[in-house]
C-alpha cells in the first residue's frame, strides 16, 4: 500500500513550485514512499501530553526598539535581480486565471 | 429596489480589517516605515528575503497590538507565537508572511457601535475573535505604460511593515453596521495612537465577508470574500451589491459558491476574483527563528492602567459631566483631539452646550471646508472661548460670530481684534435699526398686508432682509421687536 | 607544490616569532589550493587578490604592534553558505548564480574583524543537504585520504581544506552532522557548539531551529580558540544565546581525572556500525580512562527514533526556508517562460538538485493540511522526549561519548542512488542536533588507511567539558597529527 502516490507527489509540488518531469516524479514517489515508511516508527512512540519542542534551548523573546536605520542603497538592493527597471525588481506578469499562493 | 429578493433574508456580515502600526520601523527588521519613496528605498536584507537574514521583533509593535487588544476589550495572552504562512507571489519576498496563527497575541473582545441615527440610534456590540500581529507584504506594480503589459514591477518598501489584523464575529447584520464598526474601529485605534487608521493612505484596509439566511434561521449561509474595499463607503455599497447578487441566485433556487469577491463601483456590482474550490494550504508552522512572545501579565496590568479613555467612555462621561445629548456627546467624543479640544474651550468659557453646537455646527464645517484636522486649526480653544463669548455679550450677532469661525481657523488670530478691524460690532442703535426697519418694510410693502392678514411668517424673510442690509450685525431680537412693533401697527 | 599548513597554534608561534609572514602563509595556501584544486575539488572559489590585500594589511598590524588576536593574518576558508559583502555566495547550488552579497554573517565579521584572511569558500552539499558533499553544482568534493572515497558532508569542502593542509581551520556549519561526520571521514577536529551560541545572522538557512556555525580545524585547541572569537551574543539573531563568547582555552590544560563519560548503549550496538569502528572508538575511551577519566554506561532510549524525527523537522524547516529562490529579487531565473508561476516552476526546477527538491516535497508534505499532526507536530514531540534523554543522561556524566560517523568514509556514488541509505550514516550525529547541545568529532584511529572519529557530547552550554577531554586525549595520543597522502 504506497503511502505517496504520483497524483500526490506532483499536488505538492505544485505548492512548492517545482515542475517534475514524469521520470522525476516516479523516482521521487518511490523515494518519499521509503522514507516515510521509515518515518513511520514514530507512531510507535506515545507522545501523548508532550509538548512539542519549540526550541531547544529556552530563551525569553529578544525585542528591538523602535529606531529606524538607513536601508541599503536602492541600486545595490536591486543589483543581484534578473530584472531591474530603475529600483524596482520586473517579474512576468500572473496570467488570468493563474492562482495566487 | 423594494420587494427585492433581499428583502427575504438576513445579512451576515463579518470584518477582517488590517491596519497599519505607527511605528518608526518595520516588525522584524529597522528599515524605515515610510509612504510614497521611490520603489525599493526603504530596505534592507531582512525585506529583500536575501540569503541568511533573520526577523528580530520590534518593541513598539508589541505594546501597539497589546494596546488595541486591550483597548478593544480582549483578552491580551501573554503568550502569543508567531507563524509562518506560505504562499508565492512576488510581493512576499520570502514565500511566506510572518503570522500568528494558533496562537494570536489577542482574542475575544467587542466594541459598542451605534445603529440608526439620532433619537433612533441604539447600542449594538459587535464580538471581536481575534487581533493578531504580522507583516506586511510589498506592492506589485501593473503599470503597463511602465513596465510593458507583460509585466509587473514589485516594490517592497512595504514589506514588513507591522499590521494588526482585527478579525470580528459575524455580528454585523447591514452595510451600516459595517460602515459604524469601521468608524468605530478606527476611532479606537487613532485615539491609542496605535494606528492612522487611513484608509484613503492604504492603512486601514477592509475585506467583507457575506452571506445570507433566510430570516429566522440560526444556521450562516455560504459567505463570500470581498476584497480591496479603498472606501468606507465602497465597503457599504459592496456588501450591499453582493448580498443583492446573492439574494438573486438563492431566490431562483440556487446555491452560493465560495468565492473571492471584487466590488465594481462602476457597475455597482461583484464579481468573481477566484472560486474557493480548495482552501489555501498555508502550511502554517511555528516560526522556528522566533521565541514564542511572552508578556507578563503585570506588564498588561500596566497597559491597561495606561490606557487613554477611550471613545466610548468619554462618550458616557461628556453626557453626565456636560449635560450633552448623545448625539452631540458622540461626535465630539468621536475623535480624540476633537474631545480635548472641546473641553479645553468649556474650561475657557464655561457654557459646554454652546461650545458643543458651535463645535458641531461651525468649527467642524470650515474644518471640513479647508480639509484640515482638529489639530491644525489654528483657532486656539482659548480664542474660540473669546469669540462665544464676543456673542454671547452682544458685542456681535451671533451670524457675525459663525462668520468669523471660517478664517480664524485657517488663520488664527484674536477674535476681538478681528472684530474691531472688520468694524463687526453688532448693531444695537436703535435709531440705525429703526431706519433699517423702515427701509425694508417700504421696499416690501405687500408683507405689511400679508402679515396682518395672517401670514406672520413674513416675519421671517422680512427679518432676513434687515439683517442682510445690517451686513449681519443687527441684534435680532431688537429686529424682531421693531418689526412686529411696526408690523402689528 | 607548497607543503600543508601547520596547526593554527604553530601558524600563531611562527608569526610572532617572526619565522613567518601572513603574506607567505597567505600565498602558500592559495597556491596549495589551486594545485589540489583538480585532485580534491574542495572549494568553490577563491578570492586571491582580495587575501593577498589582507594579508599585506596584517603583516603591516603586526609590525605595528597591532596584532588583533590569535588568528590575526592566519588564512582561513570558510564554507559557501555564509554570506560576506561583495563576495559570491552559491550554497553550492545552481540557483544562487550570479548573487553577490551586500552583507557579511557575523560569525565571518567576526574572524575577519579578529584578522583572519579568508581565502575562498569551501565545496559543501546544495544548501548544506546532504552527507556526502556529492550533491554540489561543481561535483563532488575528494577525500584527502583517498580521492574516490567522499569527504563526508555538508561540509566536506572544509573538512577536507584542512584535512589536505591548505588552511590551518575552516568555518563549516552543523544541522544534523555536517561538521562532525566530514570531521570523522576527513581526519580532522570540527566541533558544532550549543544551539545559539554561534549567531546564524548571515548562514543561508536550511533547517532553523537545527543549523549552526562550527569550526574545523586540526586540534581542540584550535577549535577553542576559534569558537570563542565567533561566539557570543548577536542581537540580529533571535535565536542567539544572551550571552559573551565564553573562554574556553584556559580550561584546556587542565586534567580529566573529575570527568565521567557516558556511554550510551545504544550507540555500541554492534550491528550498528562497522566493528573496526566501534572498537577503534572503545579503544580511544580506553585511553580516556587511564588519562584519569571514568566511565559508566548510560542509556539514550529514543535514539533510534532520532534519524526520522531529524529528517521530519530540519526538510519541512528547509521547503520553507527555500521558498524565497524563486527568481525574483537575485539569483537564476529561468529564460523563456510564460506568466509568473511558469517562472517559479522552471526556475526552481533549473536551480535546485534532485536532493534538495526530493527535500522540499519530503518537506511541503509534512506541513501541508492533514498531514501537520502526524508527521510534523509528532516529529516536535519526539524531539522534547531526545532532549530528555540527553538532559537525564547529563546528570549522571560529563560527557558522552560515541563513534561519530558508523563507517569509514564510502564511496563517491556508493549511497547517491539510495537517499534513505545515505540518511542512516547520520545516526549518531542527529540527536545532539535535536538536542541542541553541543558536539565535537576527534580523529582516534583508522581502518583501511581511512581516518575514525570520536564524538564527544556535552550538556546544553557546556562545549568546555567536550573541548578539555579532547584536548587531554590529544595530548596523549597523535592521531590527529597524521597527515593525508601528498599523492593527490
Amino acid at each position: 500500500m504506497p503511502r505517496i502516490t504520483r497524483a500526490e507527489v506532483h499536488r505538492v509540488a505544485r505548492l512548492a513550485r517545482l515542475s517534475l518531469s514524469d521520470a522525476e516524479a516516479d523516482r521521487m514517489t518511490t523515494d518519499l514512499d521509503h522514507i516515510l515508511e521509515y518515518v513511520e516508527t514514530l507512531q510507535d512512540l506515545d507522545t501523548e501530553g508532550i509538548e512539542p519542542t519549540a526550541h531547544a534551548i529556552p530563551l525569553k523573546t529578544p525585542m528591538r526598539s523602535d529606531r529606524a536605520t538607513p536601508g541599503l542603497d536602492p541600486a545595490l538592493a536591486v543589483r543581484n535581480a534578473p530584472e531591474a527597471l530603475e529600483t524596482a525588481f520586473v517579474v512576468p506578469k500572473v496570467i488570468e486565471g493563474e492562482e495566487e499562493g | 429596489m423594494s420587494g427585492s429578493p433581499l428583502s427575504r433574508f438576513e445579512m451576515v456580515i463579518g470584518l477582517e480589517v488590517h491596519a497599519q502600526l505607527r511605528t518608526e520601523s518595520k516588525l522584524f527588521s529597522s528599515a524605515k516605515v515610510s509612504f510614497g519613496d521611490a520603489p525599493n528605498h526603504n530596505v534592507e536584507p531582512v525585506c529583500l528575503a536575501l540569503p541568511g537574514v533573520l526577523p528580530v521583533l520590534n518593541r513598539r509593535a508589541v505594546e501597539c497590538a497589546i494596546l488595541a487588544g486591550l483597548a478593544t476589550h480582549c483578552t491580551v495572552h501573554t503568550r502569543s507565537v508567531f507563524a509562518r504562512k506560505h504562499y508565492f507571489y512576488p510581493d512576499l519576498p520570502k514565500g511566506y508572511q510572518i503570522s500568528q496563527f494558533e496562537l494570536p497575541i489577542a482574542t475575544g473582545g467587542w466594541i459598542d457601535i451605534q445603529v440608526g441615527a439620532d433619537a433612533e440610534a441604539v447600542t449594538k456590540r459587535i464580538g471581536l475573535t481575534r487581533i493578531h500581529m504580522e507583516e506586511d507584504a510589498g506592492k506589485s506594480i501593473h503599470d503597463d505604460a511602465v513596465a510593458g503589459s507583460d509585466a509587473t514591477l514589485v516594490d517592497l518598501n512595504r514589506a514588513g511593515v507591522p499590521l494588526v489584523e482585527i478579525v470580528s464575529e459575524p455580528d454585523l447584520r447591514s452595510p451600516a453596521e459595517a460602515g459604524a464598526y469601521l468608524r468605530t474601529l478606527r476611532s479606537i485605534l487613532r485615539y491609542i495612537d496605535v494606528s492612522d487608521a487611513d484608509m484613503e493612505k492604504g492603512n486601514f484596509r477592509c475585506d467583507a465577508n457575506v452571506s445570507l439566511r433566510p430570516i429566522g434561521r440560526e444556521e450562516f449561509g455560504t459567505r463570500t470574500e470581498l476584497k480591496n474595499l479603498n472606501s468606507f463607503r465602497f465597503v457599504e455599497a459592496a456588501i450591499l451589491a453582493e448580498a443583492r447578487r446573492q439574494a438573486s441566485i438563492l431566490a431562483d433556487g440556487g446555491e452560493i459558491q465560495q468565492a473571492t469577491m471584487a466590488y465594481d463601483a462602476a457597475t455597482d456590482r461583484t464579481r468573481v476574483l477566484r472560486l474557493k474550490e480548495d482552501a489555501h494550504d498555508y502550511r502554517y508552522f511555528p516560526d522556528p527563528d522566533l521565541i514564542p512572545l511572552e508578556i507578563g501579565a503585570g506588564e498588561i496590568e500596566e497597559f491597561r492602567r495606561a490606557l487613554p479613555e477611550l471613545a466610548d467612555e468619554k462618550c458616557l462621561r461628556f453626557q453626565a459631566q456636560y449635560g450633552l445629548s448623545e448625539y452631540d456627546a458622540l461626535q465630539l467624543s468621536e475623535d480624540r483631539a476633537l474631545g480635548d479640544y472641546f473641553e479645553a474651550a468649556v474650561e475657557n468659557h464655561g457654557a459646554a452646550k454652546t461650545v458643543a453646537n458651535w463645535m458641531l455646527r461651525d468649527v467642524l464645517k470650515a474644518l471640513g471646508e479647508l480639509e484640515v484636522e482638529i489639530g491644525d486649526s489654528k483657532l486656539t480653544p482659548e480664542a474660540f472661548a473669546r469669540l462665544l463669548e464676543l456673542v454671547d455679550s452682544g458685542t456681535i450677532t451671533a451670524k457675525s460670530g459663525q462668520g468669523l469661525v471660517s478664517d480664524l481657523v485657517r488663520a488664527g488670530g484674536d477674535p476681538t481684534a478681528l472684530v474691531s478691524e472688520r468694524g463687526l460690532e453688532a448693531v444695537s442703535d436703535a435709531g440705525v435699526l429703526a431706519a433699517a426697519v423702515d427701509e425694508v418694510l417700504a421696499e416690501y410693502p405687500e408683507n405689511i398686508e400679508k402679515f396682518r392678514a395672517g401670514e406672520t411668517k413674513v416675519l421671517n424673510f422680512l427679518m432676513g432682509q434687515v439683517m442682510r442690509r445690517t451686513q449681519g450685525k443687527a441684534d435680532p431680537n431688537a429686529v424682531r421687536e421693531l418689526l412686529a412693533e411696526r408690523l402689528e401697527g | 607544490m607548497p607543503s600543508p599548513l601547520g596547526t593554527l597554534a604553530e601558524l600563531r608561534s611562527a608569526l610572532d616569532a617572526g619565522t613567518t609572514s601572513s603574506q607567505e602563509l597567505v600565498a602558500q595556501a592559495l597556491e596549495r589550493a589551486e594545485a589540489l584544486k583538480g585532485g580534491l575539488n574542495c572549494f568553490m572559489g577563491l578570492r586571491a587578490d582580495a587575501a593577498r590585500e589582507e594579508a599585506l594589511a596584517a603583516d603591516a598590524r603586526r609590525k605595528r604592534g597591532e596584532v588583533r588576536s590569535r588568528v590575526d593574518g592566519v588564512p582561513v576558508a570558510i564554507k559557501d553558505n555564509m554570506v560576506q559583502t561583495g563576495e559570491p555566495t552559491t550554497c553550492a547550488s545552481r540557483i544562487l548564480t550570479g548573487f553577490v552579497s551586500p552583507y557579511t554573517s557575523t560569525a565571518v565579521q567576526r574572524l575577519v574583524d579578529a584578522g583572519a584572511v579568508v581565502i575562498g569558500r569551501t565545496n559543501m552539499d546544495e544548501f548544506a543537504m546532504g552527507s556526502s558533499t556529492e550533491h554540489s553544482a561543481i561535483g563532488p568534493c575528494h577525500n584527502p585520504w583517498d580521492p574516490t572515497r567522499t569527504a563526508g558532508g555538508s561540509s566536506g569542502g572544509s573538512a577536507a581544506a584542512v584535512a589536505a593542509g591548505i588552511v590551518p581551520f575552516a568555518l563549516g556549519s552543523d544541522t544534523g552532522g555536517s561538521i562532525r561526520q566530514p570531521a570523522s571521514l576527513c581526519g580532522v577536529t570540527g566541533i558544532k557548539p550549543t544551539y545559539g551560541r554561534v549567531s546564524r545572522w548571515g548562514l543561508v538557512a536550511f533547517a532553523s531551529s537545527l543549523d549552526q556555525i562550527g569550526v574545523l580545524a586540526r586540534t581542540a585547541e584550535d577549535c577553542a580558540s576559534v569558537l570563542e572569537i565567533i561566539s557570543g551574543h548577536d542581537p540580529r539573531d533571535s535565536t542567539s544565546i544572551p550571552e559573551p563568547a565564553p573562554v574556553y582555552r584556559d580550561a584546556l590544560e587542565r586534567g580529566i581525572e573529575d570527568i565521567v563519560i557516558g556511554l550510551p548503549r545504544e550507540y555500541f550496538a554492534p550491528e550498528g556500525a562497522d566493528p573496526a569502528v566501534l572498537a577503534t572508538v572503545c579503544a580511544a575511551v580506553e585511553e580516556l580512562e587511564r588519562a584519569g577519566a571514568r566511565t559508566r554506561e548510560i542509556t539514550l532510549p529514543h535514539t533510534r527514533y532520532g534519524i526520522a524525527t531529524y529528517y521530519l523537522i530540519a526538510d519541512a524547516e528547509a521547503s520553507s526556508n527555500l521558498a524565497r529562490y524563486d527568481g525574483v529579487r537575485y539569483g537564476l531565473r529561468a529564460r523563456g517562460t510564460v506568466g509568473l508561476t511558469e517562472m517559479y516552476e522552471r526556475t526552481r526546477s533549473e536551480g535546485f538538485g534532485d536532493e534538495v527538491k526530493r527535500r522540499i516535497v519530503l518537506g511541503t508534505y509534512v506541513l501541508s493540511a492533514g498531514y501537520y499532526d502526524a508527521y510534523y507536530r509528532k516529529a516536535q514531540q519526539v524531539r522534547t522526549l531526545l532532549r530528555g534523554d540527553f538532559e537525564q543522561a547529563f546528570h549522571g556524566c560529563d560527557v558522552i561519548a560515541t563513534p561519530t560517523a558508523p563507517e569509514v568514509a564510502f564511496r563517491l556514488g556508493e549511497k547517491t542512488a539510495d537517499p534513505l541509505s545515505m540518511y542512516l550514516s547520520d545516526v549518531y550525529t542527529v540527536s545532539a542536533s535535536l538536542a541542541g547541545i553541543p558536539g565535537l568529532s576527534l580523529p582516534c584511529g583508522f581502518h583501511d588507511g581511512m581516518p575514525i572519529g570520536l564524538q564527544l557530547l556535552g550538556p546544553a552550554m557546556g562545549e568546555a567539558a567536550p573541548l578539555r577531554v579532547a584536548a587531554a586525549y590529544q595530548r596523549s595520543t597523535a592521531h590527529h597529527e597524521n597527515r593525508a597522502p601528498e599523492t593527490v
